[in-house]
């Protein structure tokens, strides 16, 4: 029973939620490969900001585990709130990027991108955020189109048809990749889900694009919040409805467009953590909007962390423990939302 | 206020989806201080012409406005902020506060960075306390009852204030009570100035509550009428295909429509065999509406406007010679009702009383050289005549009438006496 949680206890779970990512930020870059004191970690990412850098450790820290765990929280934050501002636009608790087929329109995109500028640093840096951005963005509309029926969104057609775009895309990025063998190897072990050898360069990316991403949202949280009483009840009550669904769409696509490029296909991130925030904070998008990033980079956070130690010294990507998690928990919403029909 | 007044404006409006066109040249409107209802039929286009007003459906020609400024182009947070709408689909169950729900109604207010301040909260409590929801602010709207939530609604969209309300059959979950008290308050809304528009399932509502009533049927509208005008029996049967008795209830003093009859064929000409009644006062009330489903017609006499068996009559449409309020039968009324009768395969005589205004109906019976069916017994709280019903009475008798103790076993006679006419309707059994 958690009817419309007074500030404090918003402010409480936020507190929280910092301070849990925070702990798990520490962890993900004390344990590895080679295990490090968290106190060491703590030591030296003050080091590298106060600029005393130059250990061999701090080197291992600061350039290698940090970077990598930064960005799996960032992803997890991107793809929490583009699972957030889905959800609110289409009034379905099921929809997700990776459902939607816009994880797999991104990846597509990423990889024509790789094909056809090369590898070089601006091709990685420009190239491929833009080509996922502009396939994340025609996906929305195709599987939009798709699932409408005279000016009307079916729900279960949503998601019958981003699950079926969602596979013919990722068997077109399949085709290309084994038509160009050259970018094939690391592009592969790419759309599995995975934050291996990432750098600065994607953390700076990332960052920029979920920074641009989360402007619409924060602004019109109201907005979100009355887009749940159903299209034209908001309208009634003051929304532009076209408009605010066409720029918050575009903000989703934006984030999930630099998520993708920078990790692949890391799915269901973006449909847990927003039902998990749900029943502890309600349903209002001031609160739920932070607090659903916050969440979702703790989980991806910690579950990169479990990639790497599970079978240490191998890895496994990223995107198998998030399926591994959130495969059974759409199981569990689907029966649920069938239950209360 | 522009010195019309006219606070939402159909001018000539013409709305549908896409290609398919729902209500066509809606031409009216509604002014501050006014209430106006909309009735017809399921599927006419009542609820589509009140949803065009806020973006909808589309317009496809004409235009909505309001003090002449178009609510079809005005931004959305400026038409919110003057027209407040009561829809009539439920709202998505989700797990939010019901005070919360209802502060959604101050958004077109808002500014983009503002939270709701003291005033807005002031609002939101006062609409609250005014729809009757005050002791729900603290639950969760997934939990609520429809009647709750259609009241929460209504205080969402009071917290636009607007000064343009429309309500899609607003009490469509409400027990009567509630929907009594919402109406109420509706009516006071429009009473101190705001102008509301509500569509209607409920005749009896609309005229209870509305100033005027327009009539949706046919993709047309009708001009908004007083109740009394918009909804007479004939009105009633055209649009709703349903026999009822419209009259002014003596308590309310409102008019109040009841529908008796529905399905049975009753235009002009139907019925090949009529069947006579001696009535007034409602004595023949039930009697009319079972021979008319039996589809036989019906000459009720001659029957004082304003008498429950005018209406009854006028309803089912039987025949009958019309008097004015209280007034007596006279000689050519009496000659028309002889007439009548004597085209009728038998007359009843139900259990009316008589006096002197109304003896020549029973003495046309018995001098129609009909059979006649007397129901009941000429007791003497029936008869203030001085005995000349009695006599009457007992003249039909000796001529060989034939005497039932119930309006079933009159029901029967008449059948039989009206041979293979009569027929059986699904309602008698």
């Amino acid at each position: 029973m958690t009817p419309a949680p007074g500030r404090s206890r918003t402010a409480l779970v936020l507190g929280g939620l910092a301070a849990a990512l925070a702990l798990a930020i520490v962890a993900g870059v004390a344990f590895g490969a080679v295990r490090i004191p968290p106190g060491d970690v703590v030591a030296a990412v003050s080091r590298a900001l106060t600029g005393h850098g130059g250990t061999l450790a701090d080197a291992v820290i600061v350039d290698l585990r940090l970077p990598r765990v930064l960005l799996a929280a960032l992803v997890g934050a991107s793809l929490a709130l583009a699972g957030v501002l889905y959800q609110a636009l289409f009034k379905n608790p099921l929809a997700d990027p990776y459902i939607l087929g816009v994880s797999s329109g991104a990846g597509l995109g990423a990889t024509l991108a790789l094909t056809a500028f090369g590898t070089s640093y601006a091709a990685r840096a420009v190239g491929v955020p833009i080509g996922a951005f502009a396939g994340a963005v025609l996906t929305m509309v195709l599987v939009v189109r798709l699932a409408s029926r005279r000016g009307r969104l079916d729900p279960t057609s949503l998601l019958l048809a981003g699950i079926a775009v969602s596979y013919t895309l990722s068997a077109l990025t399949s085709f290309v990749l084994v038509y160009d063998r050259e970018t094939m190897t690391s592009v592969v072990f790419w759309m599995m889900g995975g934050l291996q050898n990432r750098s600065w360069e994607h953390v700076a990316m990332l960052a920029a694009m979920l920074g641009a991403g989360v402007v619409v949202p924060s602004l019109f949280h109201r907005e979100l919040d009355l887009m749940l009483l159903g299209d034209e009840r908001a309208g009634q009550l003051g929304v532009s409805v076209e408009r605010f669904k066409l720029v918050a769409l575009a903000s989703a696509s934006l984030v999930v467009a630099g998520a993708v490029a920078v990790s692949g296909l890391i799915g269901f991130v973006g449909l847990m953590t927003p039902h998990m925030v749900r029943l502890v904070i309600g349903p209002r998008h001031r609160a739920l909007l932070p607090a659903s990033m916050l969440a979702g980079a703790i989980v991806l956070v910690v579950a990169d962390l479990l990639a790497r130690i599970v079978l240490a010294p191998v890895e496994i990507p990223v995107g198998i423990v998030t399926a591994l998690a959130g495969g059974p928990f759409f199981v569990w919403l689907l029966i649920r939302k069938e239950r209360a029909r | 206020m522009s010195p019309d007044g006219r606070l939402l404006a159909f001018d000539g409006v013409t709305v549908g989806y896409g290609a398919r066109t729902v209500v066509r040249d809606a031409a009216f409107a509604v002014r501050g201080g006014e209430f106006i209802g909309l009735v017809g039929p399921n599927g006419a286009g009542k609820s589509t012409l009140l949803r065009a007003v806020t973006g909808g459906p589309d317009v496809t020609a004409g235009d909505i406005t309001s003090d002449g400024r178009s609510l079809v182009r005005m931004p959305d947070r400026e038409r919110a902020r003057l027209v407040g709408v009561v829809p009539q689909t439920p709202v998505p169950p989700f797990a939010l506060g019901a005070r919360g729900f209802v502060e959604m109604g101050r958004h077109p207010h808002l500014g983009r960075l503002a939270s709701p301040g003291p005033a807005d909260r002031a609002i939101v409590a006062e609409v609250m306390r005014r729809t009757d929801t005050a002791h729900l602010a603290e639950e969760r709207i997934d939990e609520l009852s429809g009647g709750d939530l259609q009241r929460l609604t209504l205080a969402q969209a009071l917290a636009q204030q607007p000064r343009v309300l429309l309500l899609d059959e607003p009490t469509s979950h409400l027990d009567l009570n509630h929907a009594l008290q919402v109406l109420d308050l509706v009516r006071s809304l429009a009473d101190d100035g705001m102008a509301v528009l509500g569509v209607f399932h409920d005749l009896g509502l609309a005229a209870r509550f509305a100033d005027r009533i327009a009539i949706v049927a046919d993709g047309r509208v009708t001009p908004p009428a007083p109740p009394a005008e918009a909804l007479d029996a004939r009105v009633v049967a055209d649009v709703f295909g349903v026999r009822a008795v419209v009259r002014t209830d003596p308590v309310t003093g409102t008019l109040a429509v009841t529908p008796i009859l529905r399905g049975a064929d009753l235009s002009p000409g139907a019925s090949q065999v009529s069947v006579g009644l001696v009535c007034g006062s409602g004595a023949g009330a039930t009697l009319m509406r079972r021979l008319a489903l039996s589809g036989l017609g019906v000459h009720a006499g001659a029957l004082n406007r304003g008498d429950v068996d005018h209406a009854v009559a006028e309803a089912v449409g039987a025949a009958y010679v019309e008097l004015p309020p209280f007034g007596e039968i006279d000689a050519p009324a009496e000659a028309q009702v002889r007439q009548g009768y004597a085209a009728c395969s038998c007359v009843i005589v139900t259990e009316v009383p008589f006096g002197r205004p109304n003896l020549p109906n029973l003495r046309a019976a018995v001098e129609s050289r009909r059979p006649v069916v007397l129901v009941g017994h000429m007791r003497a709280d029936r008869d203030f005549t001085g005995g000349d019903a009695r006599a009457l009475w007992d003249m039909a008798l000796g001529a060989g009438a034939m005497r039932v103790d119930t309006e079933a076993d009159a029901l029967e006679a008449a059948r039989a006496l009206s041979g293979p006419a009569a027929t059986t309707h699904p309602e008698e059994r």
